[in-house]
Formats: structure tokens, C-alpha cells, sequence
């Protein structure tokens, strides 16, 4: 990525980037675009169990090299989905189980959702909250990160006096000189990771595959609800303490913006990808998704284009309640990934509004067969390839881990012969 | 009384609902007339949940208020209520799927709906589904998996369960990924959308 400037992209890498964008824009290209949000997909389609690809970079990016080519998809599936399980071991982390160490080798990695701030902590996250995730929540993380809360509160460090009293002697600690020597190692192990993903994602575009995303940004209230409270801990806190979970999804909502832009001018990639859950019909009313989800996700989503960014939102699990939302937002700037959605409902309620992307059923990609695959996607270019605005991918994981590669091919087949403008 | 403490419930007005159960109890009311409240306001609440009127929040929060409810009157309780409970049911997260959300809120409504139910918790093997519905006698086994990897297990779960000479056993599948196709691979009597779906399956196979 540091070679950004130098550069030149193939005419086959502008041709997929036109493609792509002209379907966002709701203009019609030459032809369909198939891109995915693939991830142990592409590691299996190359051989590799999940466990290898997340313990050793380098045939992971072999491998993600090779599945890009061969599947020859408009876009390369982001890597970094990849997450380094040497890291996540040095961490000692508790929010994910992995394959290779907590599951069989081809499990994809799981997240453990826990109240890693509880219902009575909201004040003191709120009165400081980086204070709190660094000295209270981190400590639960991770346990090579419990020695955190043994630090003074961090403000207290705002003088030189405090900061060779306490600072100073704090890091004396046997705990935390044990913690510090951990973190050297875990930052060297990531700069391992960072360089041969950099050297990747150069690859994939020197074999003329843009790359689809390479930052995200969730909703304020995912946010809260996965990483902090829990799902059953968050809808409590909807009846219990709307006003404070308020207010840390506020504290929230400048960070999803914020690290978004950061990446976005770091990495020259203006692809958002925006993973939501909490928010799908059936989990919440559209009243209290008015209240408490709506707000801070549009917030988010016009930001990140007033920041001449794309949001490709990934609207998991049922939307069709959710779509009048949806058509809310401006024409052609929105990428709108869908999962489970009534089809004809969203070409009438948002065919006008977003580019379509989605949405070959997992259950067909993993049990059925490249007729129905091509059946599917036919119908998805009957409903919605009169503007343009489609393009095509499986519904959940871009496709599935245990996707028939045939069935995954047909989506590629059907783009190039069906799918011609 | 009851009627107030009905509403106070399926309101979602947690305080008075709890402060409402005191006063029963103070002024010397059957701690199952309370019992029989909170059954009759989850009806309510799962009728509405089947129409789409309310949704997981009212869920997890009717669950807490049962809880609390039944933590107050359980002191003044001769013996456990003897409920007649309409049938058996082992339930658990497939093997290799860590996720637990939709199985708590289904085996929650099937206890309310008077199931007896045996939750397996998460990541369950098959030999643990027969061993358990063996253990119980229940004649309905519900599978739930969030991720796609689920199916198999899914599969591995009803295969085991025939091995295991339990033909009779029916099994519900549920989930994220879930739809008729799933059904079909795994060899599931059922599968459901919602918890609703799962008490309604789950009534039709013991009536039947």
C-alpha cells in the first residue's frame, strides 16, 4: 500500500473497477458484476484448511492469490478477514474460538458474545470511557491484558510528579513487565501479518483485481450490543436504561466515522464495509429500530459518503421490514449487500435507490446444484438488471465455507452469459 | 390482581409488575394464582410475538420479570408447582456452532408453553442429543446452528439419533441458514423460523 502512487493499474483492473462502480451508480455496465465477500471460501477453494490459513500468512496469501485468479470474480474477497491466529494467541483472547485451537480445522472462527461491560458499568464508561476500556474491559478481553488494571486510573498520570511516582513504578510491576514484553512480541508478530497482507493486496492488483474493502464500520448499536452488552444485555438496557445506552452508541458513532476515513486515506480504498445484526426484522420492532438502531447507522452511512466514500452495508438476516428505511438514503451512493429480503418487495421499495448485491441462498450454495445457482441468479438479473443496479454474490459470508465450488462457479457462468447488458 | 399483574407483564412494566406480585403475596394470595398470571401473560406476549406486535426485547425482558416473579414466590411455595407439563424436549446448538442466542429464547418459550425442557447448551455432539433424549424419554429434539457449518452436524445429529434406535424421536431444526432445502439434507421432521414455530411443532407432534 506504500506503493500506492506507483501504481499503474492493468486495463483489465480499470475495466472491473468501471464495472463495479457503474452498477453502484445505477448505470448499466458492459456486463453483471460478480464480487464477494468470500472468506474461508477462498482458502478452501485453494486447498488449505481454515486452521493453516489463519496460522501461516504466507500460504494464506498464496492461497488467497491463487482463488482470486481462478475464480476471477470483479473483485478480490478481502483478505484481512483472515485474522493471524499467532496474534490472537499472544493476546490470550477470550472474544473469539478458533480452528486449530478451540475448534476442528475447518471451522471458521466464532465470536463470544459476553458482557464484557456489565449493566451497572455504564457511568464510569461514559464519565471516561477510554479509561474504562483500557483498565476494565481490556483486562476481560484478553488475558494477556489483565495486568492493565492493575494502572492507576490514566488521568491521574498528567504530571511529570504522578507519572514518575506512579506511571514509573506501575510499569515496575512484575505483572506488567511480564505484560510489556508480551505486547513487544505481539506488535512484532502483527507487523509480520501487515507486511505480507501489504505485499497481498499489491499482488492481487498487479493481477488486476481491485480489492473490495479493506476498512469497516458497524452500527453504534451493534456496537454496543456485540462488543459490550451482549444481545441479551443491550435489549434490557433498551427498557431498563434507553438513555444511557444512548449515549455510549453516541460515544460510538464519531469512532465508526472516524477509523473508517483513517482507512479508507491509508489504504486509497473507498469501500466501506459496513456488517450489521441487530437490526434485521424479527429482532426488533421498526419503532424501537427508529429509537435505537436507525439513527446512528444513517448517521454513519451519510458521513461516510459526505466523505466521498462508498458504504456497502451487509444487511444480515431479514430486511424487508427495514426497506422504507433504506430508501431514505441519496440515489446510487449505496451498496446494499443482502442476505434474506423479499425480492420483488426491495426492487419496488429501493431498485430505484441502491445497487442490489446478493443474494444466491447459503443453503442452495452448500446443498444444491449449479442449475438452481444459475436459475437464481437469473432471476435476481430478470428483477433488478433493468437499471444496472445489481451485482452478484452469495447471501451470508459472500459464500459459504462449504459452498459446492461448482455451485459457486455457476454464479461466474451465469455473470457472463446471462448477464450481458 | 391477577388481571394487573396480566397487563403489568405484557406491558413490559418490569417494577410494577414485580411490586404488583408483592402485594398478592402480602395479602396472602395462592403463590399459584401468581404462577397462573405469568402464564396466561406469556401466552399474550407469544401470540404477539407470532404476529410480528413484539420481538426479542420483550422476550429477554418477560424471561427476567418470570424470573424475578418466581424467585419471590418460591419461599411461600409448599412444594414445587406440579404443572402438567405437556411433554419433552432436548435442546442444544450443534456441534462445532457456538452460538446461543435463538436456542435460549426457544427453549424459553417452550418452558413457558409447558414443555419440559433439557438444554444441552452449545456445541453439543450428537452422542450427547441421544444419550440425553435416551435419559429423558422426550419424543422432540431440537437442533438450533447459526453458521452453515451447522449442517452437517445437523445431518450427524439425526442419523445418530436413528442409529441409537430412537425412530420414533422426532427433530426440529432451526437457525440462521435454515430453510426446507436444510430440512430435506439433515433428514428433520421440521424446521421453524421463530421460537413460535418451535412450541406449535412441538404441540402438533405430542398431540398427534
Amino acid at each position: 500500500m506504500s506503493n500506492q502512487t506507483t501504481f499503474t493499474p492493468s486495463a483489465d483492473y480499470l475495466a472491473r473497477e468501471k464495472r463495479f462502480n457503474d452498477a453502484v451508480s445505477l448505470r448499466k455496465p458492459d456486463r453483471v458484476p460478480v464480487a464477494s465477500l468470500a472468506a474461508f471460501f477462498v482458502i478452501r477453494y485453494a486447498g488449505l484448511t481454515h486452521a493453516e490459513a489463519m496460522y501461516d500468512y504466507e500460504k494464506m496469501s498464496a492461497a488467497w492469490l491463487s482463488s482470486t485468479k481462478k475464480l476471477n470474480w470483479d473483485m478480490a474477497p478481502p483478505p484481512f478477514t483472515m485474522f493471524p491466529a499467532p496474534v490472537m494467541e499472544l493476546l490470550g483472547l477470550r472474544t473469539f474460538k478458533w480452528p486449530g485451537k478451540h475448534f476442528p480445522v475447518n471451522s471458521p472462527y466464532q465470536f463470544v458474545e459476553n458482557e464484557y461491560m456489565l449493566s451497572d458499568e455504564y457511568d464510569e464508561f461514559l464519565t471516561n470511557p477510554s479509561d474504562f476500556v483500557v483498565r476494565k474491559m481490556m483486562p476481560r478481553m484478553a488475558e494477556t491484558l489483565e495486568p492493565l488494571g492493575l494502572l492507576p486510573p490514566l488521568h491521574w498520570l498528567s504530571s511529570g510528579y504522578t507519572l514518575i511516582m506512579l506511571g514509573a513504578s506501575a510499569l515496575g510491576a512484575p505483572p506488567i513487565q511480564a505484560m510489556l514484553s508480551n505486547l513487544a512480541a505481539i506488535g512484532q508478530e502483527m507487523n509480520k501479518v501487515n507486511a505480507i497482507q501489504g505485499k497481498l493486496i499489491q499482488d492481487l492488483a498487479a493481477a488486476g483485481y481491485p480489492l473490495i474493502t479493506f476498512a469497516f464500520a458497524e452500527a453504534p448499536f451493534d456496537w454496543i450490543s456485540d462488543m459490550f452488552r451482549g444481545l441479551r444485555g443491550a435489549m434490557l438496557d433498551m427498557y431498563r436504561q434507553p438513555d444511557k445506552l444512548k449515549a455510549a452508541m453516541e460515544i460510538f458513532t464519531p469512532f465508526a466515522i472516524q477509523s473508517a476515513i483513517m482507512a479508507a486515506e491509508m489504504s486509497g480504498n473507498k469501500r466501506i464495509f459496513i456488517p450489521l445484526h441487530r437490526g434485521a426484522g424479527g429482532f426488533m420492532s421498526n419503532k424501537q429500530f427508529e429509537e435505537f438502531y436507525w439513527p446512528g447507522l444513517r448517521t454513519v452511512i451519510l458521513a461516510l459518503i459526505d466523505h466521498g466514500l462508498l458504504p456497502m452495508p451487509f444487511f444480515e438476516g431479514d430486511y424487508t421490514p427495514r426497506l422504507p428505511y433504506l430508501a431514505e438514503l441519496p440515489k446510487g451512493k449505496v451498496l446494499g449487500h443482502f442476505d434474506v429480503v423479499d425480492i420483488k418487495q426491495a426492487k419496488k421499495i429501493i431498485g430505484d435507490v441502491m445497487c442490489f448485491w446478493g443474494n444466491v441462498p447459503a443453503q442452495m450454495l452448500v446443498t444444491g446444484t449449479p442449475n438452481q445457482v444459475k436459475d437464481y441468479c437469473k432471476m435476481l438479473i430478470d428483477t433488478f438488471g433493468d437499471t444496472g443496479g445489481l451485482i452478484l454474490d452469495g447471501s451470508v459470508d459472500g459464500v459459504p465455507p462449504e459452498s459446492k465450488p461448482e455451485n459457486v462457479e455457476a454464479i461466474m457462468e451465469t455473470a457472463v452469459t446471462y448477464g450481458v447488458y | 390482581m391477577s388481571q394487573e399483574l396480566i397487563q403489568a407483564i405484557t406491558e413490559m412494566r418490569e417494577d410494577e409488575a414485580l411490586k404488583i406480585t408483592q402485594q398478592m403475596l402480602d395479602a396472602g394470595k395462592d403463590p399459584l394464582e401468581v404462577l397462573e398470571a405469568c402464564r396466561q401473560a406469556m401466552e399474550v406476549i407469544g401470540k404477539r410475538f407470532e404476529s410480528g406486535d413484539c420481538f426479542i426485547p420483550e422476550l429477554i425482558l418477560a424471561g427476567e420479570m418470570l424470573r424475578q416473579v418466581s424467585d419471590l414466590i418460591k419461599p411461600r411455595l409448599q412444594k414445587e408447582a406440579t404443572h402438567k407439563k405437556h411433554g419433552k424436549v432436548v435442546i442444544g446448538t450443534v456441534e462445532g456452532d457456538i452460538h446461543d442466542i435463538a436456542k435460549d429464547i426457544v427453549a424459553f418459550m417452550l418452558d413457558v408453553n409447558g414443555f419440559e425442557v433439557t438444554d444441552l447448551g452449545v456445541d453439543v455432539p450428537p452422542a450427547k442429543f441421544v444419550e440425553a433424549t435416551k435419559e429423558t424419554g422426550a419424543k422432540v429434539v431440537a437442533l438450533s446452528g447459526f453458521l452453515t457449518l451447522a449442517y452437517d452436524p445437523m445431518k450427524a445429529t439425526v442419523e445418530a439419533l436413528k442409529a441409537a434406535g430412537l425412530k420414533d424421536v422426532k427433530v426440529m431444526i432451526g437457525g440462521g441458514q435454515i430453510d426446507e432445502q436444510i430440512r430435506q439434507f439433515t433428514g428433520a421432521d421440521g424446521w421453524g423460523r421463530d421460537a413460535m414455530a418451535a412450541v406449535k411443532m412441538a404441540n402438533e407432534w405430542y398431540s398427534s
